[in-house]
């Protein structure tokens, strides 16, 4: 066992790419890794790629985590009809990967605020409030029930300020959907990738597509800086650089612009009950410019307060950055909803780019011009709930070319996953430590991650080869301390098991380096000193 | 479930604080102490606190951090105080039954007479500031910095800026320097340093390293690994002023924006903290609101001053051994002594008793010349010593002895204030207590 993990870790770290693969699937995102797993489950050999140094490197590891319901959609659209249907399966899609899903739900608050002054102005107070407190929620629950969103109920302003206390007081009513869910993205990413693995696919990661070879219209391989595979079957998943890879196949005809989204993180401690619920300002259409959904309040699946995202158009496709201004607009919008939300209690702060067409919905298309090529492009909110409905729809597709439609007898349907030593009983982690001490020997002191689940981390069947592949898996470093006490722990963890010197180890993959040398480097003979 | 093991006094945290107690509970009678460090060592921060300055109030010398921690460790040593490293406590509930986990003894669950809580602080990270920019390698906060270099061996930047002035900020921009990093300069968002004069005499100003006072960093750049840091002008209210910013390339940043006390667990005991201290609210002895459950050093507030650490570590020692072997005794109502002019918070924030010497600990709201530090109690200054100077970042100390104790108590109504001396003669008319036997200047060592 110990073997065949080293084995794998070594391809890993300097993978061989297969000669040929019945399928390649360009991203390991959520999208590209639901879409290969589900591929599986009828033939084996399929690989996926990606450039980074690891799945859900993208707007899979930065968004808020939230499984829609469809409410927010605009009617007609196949984004609404994709999330609808994605948040019905995602009981089924998430079972047998060992994933925390739950529905939270949300609550749509409706305040004086949630209709421009115009509107009110020509208002009497009787005429308004009966907007607000019937018009607006009634018709709110009309508009899901058109759509197939089942469940929504309106509440009366005593009701959501029970349901939800740190709602401001200004609340008059509220919409309750409770089809809302939460799930990790990148845990899922990750465990989808697993769940690929198991049945026989292969991730392969630090792999960069520089070329789709298309020959005679038809899909004949994919070019990468590690060489080539020979595929009849492209499936292009490659987020915000969808539009690139389409092009390479001469199969676009959409571009990508990258739209960044900031959120905060506050201290489970202090905010695992200061919202149960999903919660969001309800706003006349039409009110702001619509640039995302708006965000909202909601818990992670671990009990940590989020606030956000914002919605900024950007250059980069890379700029995952977090200016002060959006703080700012955090800090100011949910000032209003959350009047007491506790400022001083922020443990993070992140950004993701969405990959928006200019058409704003999905792309989800067999390419006419390119047979065996199809783009899974534009998926940006609401793509982690549609994701189960957008790997169903490829698959009519993929069905169409080729792909059996018999299912394998073989495929395995579960994925096991490492325990969590701080989610079990005094019972339990006696007894996985009387089996290895090493449940014994806590990494992280916020999160209480062990030194087992490091090493589960890094020898997993998509390993962990960094500080934040680790930090993904385990959450090591994600606690108030933010790696403080674990930084130097997990690293030399990593060094250990990769076989590589501690000044190697990465944050994210190369160019990242933890350490810039041993101390006394800079003050041997022969090297410059900078002062 | 095995059966519960019983001590007398459970320390959590073999830093300064819990070393200190751990002695005293011993050396007062407590039978059985049990000393828990999560860490592979006992001395907490001092083995990478490799300057010296340490210890010239409690050993009349000054000492390096390792020298400082190595004569408590010996006298555990030489003591029957049994103590687990690499053991994490994981709970600590109200009735001080706790549960700890190692890879030796797997989960432990304690039931002691006593519990002191000595589990010190830690660094307030780039994200409670709220430094904007990308999110790269290479931003480190300056204690985890420092145990890079000095433990681990390891140089976590070459070229540094660093944000915050406190004393280890200045330190550790000595300590780059001499690995021959370079260190570009401290940036400061107060008016005025946040760290000792010495500090910034030694550490800065003999090495050439430039401090920007009213400045901070308003962007981090690079994707992967810090490539840059913006730093911009801030005004009086501390936001930055736009075209002000500069672009300082860099491969690090190092942050020494605070230190926060560690009080999850005293939370989960239902411990009340005070909000002035992050720490918990304490009385005399350091025992905290909840009854057999006592508090030390830096998980009350954050000292300057190693030294004082281990006083409020012998005094909640002692007093959690008195606990243990007497057992519980009729809690005297609490006196509050409440931070009057200039004084941020005090510590202890409760009087009980009278029957031993007590020294309050507090910090001025802002810098001032030319003070006297007092207790008072009904409007009547009872203990008061002279300052030449005060300032925020420095602790003050004022002793009150048992006799001064017993007026107060009778009188009620107890503040600390801050008063200009010059204002004195005139009010006092010849009540000031005598002065302590501290020295009168307030300046301290290094803080760890």
């Amino acid at each position: 066992m110990r073997d065949k993990n080293r084995d794998r870790l070594r391809e890993r770290l300097n993978p061989t790419l297969p000669a040929s693969a019945r399928a390649v699937v360009v991203g390991a995102g959520i999208i590209g890794c639901a879409i290969a797993r589900e591929i599986t489950r009828y033939l084996s050999d399929v690989v996926v790629l990606d450039k980074e140094n690891d799945v859900a490197c993208g707007a899979s590891k930065a968004n808020n985590a939230e499984v829609h319901s469809g409410i927010g959609e605009e009617a007609g659209t196949l984004k609404q009809k994709l999330n609808v249907r994605g948040n019905r399966m995602y009981d089924d899609f998430v079972a047998g990967l060992g994933v925390e899903f739950k529905r939270q739900g949300l609550l749509i608050v409706v305040t004086p605020r949630s209709v421009p002054p115009e509107v009110t102005e020509k208002m009497g107070p009787k005429e308004l409030d009966e907007l607000l407190r019937v018009k607006i929620p009634e018709g709110i629950v009309a508009y899901g029930k058109a759509a197939g969103i089942e469940g929504l109920r309106v509440l009366s302003r005593e009701e959501v300020l029970k349901r939800e206390p740190n709602v401001t007081p200004e609340a008059v009513a509220g919409v309750f959907d409770p089809n809302y869910g939460l799930v990790c993205p990148y845990k899922l990413t990750i465990a989808l990738a697993e769940h690929a693995v198991i049945n026989g696919a292969r991730v392969i990661l630090n792999t960069e597509v520089t070329g789709i070879r298309v020959e005679d219209g038809e899909v004949k391989g994919v070019i990468t800086d590690r060489g080539e595979i020979a595929t009849g079957l492209v499936v292009n998943a490659a987020g915000v650089f969808a539009d690139e890879v389409a092009e390479m196949a001469g199969a676009g005809g959409f571009r990508i612009h990258p739209r960044k989204g900031a959120t905060l993180l506050f201290d489970r401690q202090v905010t695992s009950e200061y919202v149960r619920s999903s919660v969001a300002l309800f706003k006349m259409p039409g009110m702001k410019k619509e640039r995302s959904k708006g965000g909202g309040a909601m818990p992670t699946v671990e009990g940590n307060l989020q606030l956000g995202p914002t919605a900024v158009e950007v250059e980069d496709k890379h700029d995952t950055s977090i200016t002060a201004e959006e703080i700012e607009e955090i800090f100011e919008r949910f000032h209003y909803l959350l009047p007491s939300f506790p400022r001083e209690a922020v443990i993070s702060a992140f950004s993701g780019v969405r990959a928006p067409t200019y058409e704003e919905d999905f792309v989800i298309e067999a390419s006419e011009r390119v047979r065996g090529f199809v783009n899974v492009a534009g998926i940006q909110s609401p793509g982690l709930a549609s994701a189960p409905a957008i790997v169903e729809m490829v698959m009519g597709f993929l069905h169409g070319l080729g792909i059996p439609r018999e299912p394998r007898p073989d495929f395995d349907p579960t994925r096991p996953s490492t325990p969590r030593f701080a989610e079990l009983d005094d019972r339990e982690r006696k007894a996985l430590i009387r089996k290895d001490p090493r449940w014994g020997n806590i990494v992280c002191r916020c999160e209480y991650v062990t030194e087992a689940e490091v090493l589960a981390a890094i020898h997993s069947l998509v390993p962990a080869t960094d500080m934040d592949g680790v930090k993904r898996r385990t959450r090591t470093g994600m606690g108030r301390c933010q790696g403080g006490f674990c930084g130097h722990r997990v690293a030399a963890i990593l060094a250990r098991e990769l076989g590589i010197p501690v000044t190697e180890v990465t944050k994210s993959g190369d160019g990242s380096p933890l350490y810039l040398g041993r101390a006394k480097d800079l003050l041997r003979p022969g090297r410059a000193s900078h002062g | 479930m095995g059966k519960a093991r019983k001590p007398d006094v459970v320390v959590i945290g073999a830093g300064p604080a819990g070393l200190g107690a751990a002695l005293a509970a011993s050396e007062a009678g407590a039978r059985d102490v049990m000393l828990i460090e999560r860490d592979v060592e006992l001395g907490g921060i001092l083995p990478q606190c490799i300057h010296d300055g340490f210890g010239s109030i409690v050993f009349g010398e000054t000492l390096t951090g390792p020298q400082y921690a190595q004569r408590f460790i010996d006298r555990v040593e030489r003591s029957d105080i049994e103590v687990k490293l690499n053991t994490m406590v994981l709970d600590l509930r109200p009735d001080r039954s706790l549960t700890a986990v190692n890879s030796r003894d797997g989960v432990l669950e304690i039931k002691p007479r006593a519990v002191v809580l000595a589990m010190g602080c830690r660094e307030r990270t780039r994200h409670q500031v709220l430094i904007p920019g990308y999110r790269p390698a290479g931003v480190i906060c300056a204690g985890a910095a420092q145990r890079d270099i000095n433990i681990e061996g390891l140089m976590p930047g070459r070229r540094v800026v660093i944000l915050g002035s406190g004393d280890i900020g200045l330190i550790m921009a000595r300590r780059f320097t001499l690995e021959g990093a370079e260190v570009e300069g401290v940036y400061e968002i107060m008016d005025h340093p946040g760290g000792l004069t010495r500090n910034l005499v030694q550490c800065l100003h003999d090495y050439d390293i430039p401090l920007h006072l009213s400045h901070t960093v308003t962007f981090i750049h690079g994707r992967k690994r810090v490539e840059a840091v913006t730093v911009s002008r801030v005004d009086e209210d501390l936001k930055p002023i736009p075209g002000t910013e500069r672009l300082v390339p860099c491969d690090a940043l190092v942050l020494s924006v605070g230190l926060i006390p560690e009080n999850e667990l005293s939370r989960g005991a239902g411990v009340l903290l005070d909000p002035a201290t992050g720490g918990p609210v304490v009385d005399e002895r350091m025992e905290t609101s909840v009854e057999g459950i006592f508090a030390c050093g830096n998980v009350m507030n954050v000292f300057d001053l190693v030294d004082y650490v281990t006083h409020t570590a012998e005094v909640a020692g002692r007093a959690a051994a008195e606990y243990a072997v007497h057992g519980a005794r009729r809690r005297r109502e609490a006196l509050a002594v409440r931070p009057g002019r200039n004084v941020r918070f005090v510590v202890p924030q409760l009087l009980r008793g009278h029957d031993r010497e007590v020294y309050f600990y507090f910090r001025v709201r802002h810098p001032e010349r030319a003070v006297r530090a007092r207790l008072v109690a009904g409007g009547m200054p009872l203990a008061a010593k002279r300052a030449r100077m005060v300032r925020p970042p420095e602790m003050v100390r004022l002793r009150a002895d048992p006799e001064k104790l017993g007026e107060a108590v009778s009188r009620g109504g107890l503040s600390i204030e801050v008063m200009p001396e010059d204002r004195e003669p005139g009010e006092l008319s010849g009540k000031v207590a005598p002065e302590d036997q501290e020295p009168e200047s307030l300046e301290p060592e290094d803080r760890e």
